[in-house]
C-alpha cells in the first residue's frame, strides 16, 4: 500500500491500529509500524495528524526496542546455559542437538 | 619432432577424455575410493560418562600419514603443517603411540587401525587394567590399591575412555585396502616437509553418532515425546541369560526342593569396534567347558535318576558381562528378590556352591607343547571365617580327578578374586557371600595377571588359543568320538586345546557327580574333544558349523547363517542377538531328552518340568527335544528398579548410542590453489562488477543519449499505479 495515496487521517488511523495490533504480543508489526510510519512522523513537513503519528511510532519503537533486548537476552542466555540446565534445558528445546550436550 | 610428440600428447588426452565419457562414471566414483569391511570404534554411555568415539556429522577428513615407528607419530603431532591428519596404523604398534595420539589430538582427524597378518602384536588390549573396576566388590582385588594385581596389564583402557575422534579398524583380510592406502600415500604425501599447498591423498571416516554425555541424558532424550524431535539416541545394553539345570526343578515343592550347585560361565565378549568380538581365551574356551561338563554330567547322571539324588545343577551362562557384569548382575539381583528362575525361583540359601567358569584359554598357547595345563581355584580368603569344609572338599576331589586327567588344579584362597561374576554375586547377595552361606569358587588359567594378551579386543580369535580344527564328521546319532580314541588313532595330540578342555570338563563333571552322590565316580563317561573341537569351530570359525544346524529350529527355513566367526558382543536389550540363543540350543541338544515323536505330537506336550523344541537335528530330518533349557532377560537391574539413580553406580548403566550410517573412503584432496582462484576471482568479478554499475549510474547521461528525464509524466503516473 502506498501511503502516498493516503489521506493524513487515514495514516493516522492506520497508525494507529498497527499500534493496538502490536499490543497483543505481536512485537513485529511495532517493527513494521516504526519503518513504515518513520518517514511520516519525522520527515514530512508538519500536518494536523502528525503529533499522534509520531506518538505511536515513538510507542512502537519503544515496544521494539524492549521485545528485541528481551528475545536477544533470552536466545543469548538459553544457547549458553541450556546444557548447565540438564533435562529443563532439553524440555524447553524444539530440536534436541545430536552427538552433543 | 617436437611439434609430432605435441601432436601425440593432444592426441592421447582427447583419447583419455573420449574413453572417460564413454564409460560414464560418475565424478564422485572416480574422486573417491570406498573402504569397504571397516569396524568403526562407536559411542556407549553409562551413568556418568561417554566412552568410544565419534566423528562429526558429514565424516572427519584428513591427511593420510602412515605411521611406521614412534618418531612418525612424534612428527604427527609436533612437526606436521597440513594438519589435520589421519593416523594409519598396524595393530603392532598401536600401543606404542596410542597415548602420543591421544595427548595431541588437535592435528589428528582420526585413525586408522590395521591388523598386519606378517607381523601380529604380542599383546594387543582395549580394555582397562582393572576391568569392571566399578562393579567389583572393594574388599576383593581392586587392583587400582597400594600392591594390588593388575589384572589386564596391557589394557590400553580405550574401552572405557572417550576417544575425540573416529578409530576405524580393518582386518587381516581387508589388507588390500591399506595397500591401496599406501600407493595413495607414496604418490602424493611422501615430501613431508612440503606438503602444505599441494595435493595430498587423505581419508575420510565417517562414524557420526547420536548420543552424547551419559546414560542419564541420553535415555532422557530418547524417551521425550517433544513435538517432532523424538529421536530414539540410545538403547540399554543388555541380552539373555541362558540356564540349565540337570533335573527339573519347576515341580518342586517346599519339602522336596533340592539344593543346587550353580555351575556358571561368561558368554560375551567385546571390543572396541562394530561387529568384531571373537573372545575366544575371553570368554568362549570358559564357555565351551561349562557347556561341555554339562553335557558329560548329563550323560552319567540320566534325568530319571532325579529321584535317586537331593541335589541338583543348575548351569547358567551370564551375557553382557563385559559391561559390569548386566548378567550376572541381574541374576544375583532377581536371587535377592526371589524372581529367578522365574519358574520355582531360588533363594540364596538354596544355592550350595557357585563355581565360575572364568577367563580360561589364555595359557592355552603357554603350554602349548606340554600335555598338562595348570588351573587355579580361586576362593574369597576372609579373616573372620575359616575357609568352608565345603569349599575344601571340593577343591581335594577336583584336584584328585585334575591328576587323572592331565590338569593340575592349585587352590588359591586369596582376596585378590580376578574380574568374574563372582563380584556381583559379592556385592548384591552381600549378606549371603559374606558370611560363607554362598560358597563360591573361580577357576581361571591365570595366577595373577591375565595369560590372555587379548583381553576382549579383536584379536582374541582362535589363533590366541592355537586352535587348529580337525574336521570329523558326526553320525546321525549324534554321538562323539571318545577323546581316548581320538588320541589312540593319532587325530589329536593330548597338547592340543580341544583335548584340554575336554580334560577339563571331565575333571569338573566327575568332581560334580561325588558331590552329588557322595561317592566317586567309576563308569568311563567323558568329555569328548571331538564335541570340543566341533563346538570351538561354531563360536571361533564359522556360524555355519554343523553342531550349530543342527540346533536350530527345525521350522527355520532362512538361509545358512553367516561363514565367519560369530560377534560376541552383548549388544542392545531391543534385539535379541545369537550367541545366547545358539548357546541355549546346544544345551539342548546335547543334555536334553530326544523324544521319538513327530513335530504335532512335541508341539503338544505341556509338561511344566519342561520345554519342548522342535530342532533339526544330527541328520536335519527334525527332532524333538525335552529340556529344562530356558532364558532369562539379562538387562541390568538398573533399566527396571523404579525411581533408580543411574549415577549412582550400583548397577551396570551401559547404553549404546545410535548411529546412521558408517564409512570410509580415500582420496586425493585438491591442493586449494584452484578454490583460491576460484574465490578471488568471483570477488574482483562482484567488485569490478559493482564499480561500474556505480559509475553507469553517475555518468548515466554520458552514455545514453537520451536521459530518463524524457520519460513522460503519463508513463510515470502509470507505473506509479501499477506499483500500488
Amino acid at each position: 500500500m502506498d501511503l502516498n495515496r493516503l489521506s493524513n487521517d487515514k495514516k493516522l488511523q492506520l497508525c494507529k491500529w498497527y499500534f493496538k495490533v502490536g499490543c497483543i504480543l505481536l512485537p513485529f508489526v511495532w517493527a513494521v509500524n516504526l519503518v513504515w510510519f518513520f518517514k511520516e512522523a519525522f520527515v514530512k513537513p508538519p500536518f494536523e495528524e502528525q503529533k499522534q503519528i509520531k506518538k505511536y511510532v515513538i510507542l512502537s519503537g519503544a515496544g521494539t526496542l524492549v521485545w528485541a533486548t528481551l528475545l536477544v537476552a533470552w536466545a543469548t542466555a538459553f544457547q549458553l546455559q541450556r546444557v548447565s540446565w540438564g533435562a529443563t534445558g532439553d524440555a524447553l528445546s524444539f530440536i534436541v542437538p545430536l552427538g552433543r550436550a | 619432432m617436437a611439434y609430432k610428440n605435441m601432436m601425440n600428447l593432444v592426441y592421447l588426452y582427447l583419447m583419455t577424455i573420449g574413453i572417460k565419457v564413454i564409460r560414464c562414471e560418475r565424478l564422485r566414483e572416480q574422486m573417491y575410493s570406498s573402504i569397504e569391511g571397516g569396524a568403526a570404534c562407536f559411542r556407549r554411555l553409562n551413568g556418568t560418562h561417554q566412552a568410544g568415539c565419534s566423528s562429526s556429522l558429514n565424516g572427519e577428513v584428513g591427511v593420510v600419514q602412515m605411521i611406521y615407528n614412534i618418531s612418525d607419530a612424534q612428527w604427527l603431532v609436533h612437526n606436521s603443517s597440513a594438519g589435520p591428519y589421519m593416523a594409519v596404523v598396524s595393530t603392532t604398534l598401536y600401543y606404542d603411540i596410542i597415548e602420543i595420539l591421544l595427548r595431541y589430538p588437535d592435528n589428528i582427524a582420526g585413525i586408522l587401525l590395521y591388523d598386519n597378518a606378517t607381523m601380529s602384536p604380542n599383546f594387543f588390549t582395549q580394555e582397562s587394567q582393572c576391568p569392571n573396576e566399578y562393579s567389583s566388590d572393594p574388599r576383593l582385588g581392586q587392583c587400582v590399591k597400594p600392591g594390588g594385581i593388575v589384572w589386564n596389564e596391557k589394557g590400553t583402557g580405550l574401552l572405557r575412555r572417550d576417544i575425540p575422534y573416529p578409530i576405524f579398524f580393518l582386518p587381516k583380510a581387508r589388507i588390500g585396502d591399506i595397500t591401496k592406502i599406501e600407493e595413495c600415500y607414496n604418490r602424493y604425501n611422501l615430501d613431508k616437509d612440503n606438503q602444505r599447498g599441494r595435493p595430498l591423498c587423505s581419508l575420510q571416516l565417517n562414524s557420526f553418532m547420536y548420543a552424547a554425555v551419559n546414560s542419564v541424558v541420553c535415555l532422557r532424550r530418547s524417551a521425550s515425546s517433544a513435538f517432532l524431535s523424538s529421536n530414539k539416541v540410545c538403547d540399554p545394553l543388555g541380552d539373555y541369560n541362558v540356564y540349565y539345570s540337570l533335573f527339573p526343578r519347576a515341580k518342586e515343592t517346599g519339602a522336596s526342593k533340592k539344593t543346587v550347585t550353580l555351575v556358571t560361565a561368561r558368554i560375551d565378549s567385546a571390543s572396541l569396534f562394530d561387529g568384531i568380538a571373537p573372545g575366544a581365551a575371553s570368554s568362549v574356551v570358559g564357555l565351551v567347558s561349562n557347556i561341555a561338563t554339562a553335557a558329560t554330567l548329563a550323560k552319567m547322571i540320566p534325568v530319571t535318576d532325579a529321584k535317586l539324588y537331593d541335589q541338583n545343577v543348575l548351569w547358567t551362562l551370564f551375557n553382557g558381562e563385559a559391561f559390569d557384569y548386566i548378567g550376572s548382575q541381574r541374576i544375583a539381583y532377581d536371587l535377592s528378590r526371589g524372581a529367578w528362575p522365574p519358574v520355582s525361583p531360588l533363594s540364596p540359601s538354596d544355592i550350595r556352591l557357585h563355581i565360575e567358569l572364568g577367563q580360561l584359554g589364555g595359557s592355552l598357547q603357554l603350554f602349548k607343547d606340554s600335555a598338562s595345563w595348570p588351573i587355579y581355584a580361586y576362593a574369597p580368603y576372609s579373616s573372620q571365617n575359616a575357609t568352608a569344609p565345603q569349599i575344601l572338599e571340593f577343591m581335594g576331589e577336583m584336584s584328585s580327578y585334575s591328576t587323572l586327567n592331565n590338569i593340575t588344579v592349585s587352590p588359591e584362597f586369596t582376596t585378590d578374586i580376578p574380574p568374574s561374576s563372582l563380584h556381583s554375586f559379592r556385592q548384591i547377595l552381600r549378606n549371603v557371600t559374606e558370611s560363607g552361606s554362598l560358597l563360591e569358587i573361580l577357576l581361571a588359567d591365570h595366577k595373577g595377571t591375565f595369560t590372555n594378551k587379548f583381553y576382549e579386543s579383536a584379536l582374541d580369535d582362535y589363533e590366541n588359543i592355537g586352535y587348529v580344527y580337525h574336521n570329523i564328521s558326526i553320525d546321525s546319532e549324534g554321538i562323539f568320538i571318545p577323546t581316548a580314541d581320538l588320541l589312540a588313532n593319532g587325530t589329536m595330540k593330548e597338547t592340543e586345546a580341544q583335548v584340554k578342555i575336554a580334560n577339563l570338563a571331565t575333571t569338573l563333571a566327575h568332581t560334580l557327580y561325588q558331590q552329588m552322590s557322595g561317592k566317586p565316580y567309576t563308569g568311563s563317561v567323558k568329555a569328548s574333544a571331538h564335541l570340543v573341537d566341533e563346538m570351538l569351530y561354531c563360536f571361533l570359525r564359522s556360524q555355519a558349523c554343523r553342531l550349530l544346524l543342527a540346533a536350530d529350529y527345525a521350522s527355520n527355513s532362512d538361509e545358512l547363517p553367516a561363514d565367519r566367526p560369530l560377534p560376541l558382543y552383548v549388544g542392545v536389550a531391543a534385539w535379541p542377538s545369537p550367541p545366547a540363543v545358539y548357546a541355549g540350543h546346544l544345551i539342548a541338544l546335547l543334555t536334553g531328552n530326544h523324544l521319538h515323536v513327530n513335530r504335532t505330537d512335541c508341539d503338544k506336550n505341556a509338561d511344566t518340568g519342561f520345554s519342548y523344541y522342535w530342532l533339526r537335528g544330527w541328520n536335519h530330518s527334525g527332532i524333538c527335544i525335552e529340556t529344562t533349557m530356558n532364558f532369562s532377560q539379562a538387562v541390568s537391574p538398573a533399566f527396571i528398579k523404579p525411581d533408580y539413580d543411574l549415577t549412582s553406580g550400583e548397577f551396570s548403566s551401559w547404553t549404546e548410542s545410535v548411529w546412521q550410517t558408517i564409512w570410509a573412503r580415500v582420496f586425493v584432496r585438491a591442493s586449494g590453489a584452484g578454490a583460491r582462484l576460484a574465490a578471488v576471482t568471483g570477488a574482483l568479478a562482484t567488485a569490478v562488477a559493482a564499480i561500474l554499475t556505480f559509475w553507469l549510474q553517475r555518468h548515466s547521461a554520458l552514455v545514453f543519449i537520451d536521459a530518463p528525464s524524457s520519460v513522460s509524466s503519463d508513463a510515470a503516473g502509470i507505473i506509479r499505479t501499477v506499483n500500488c
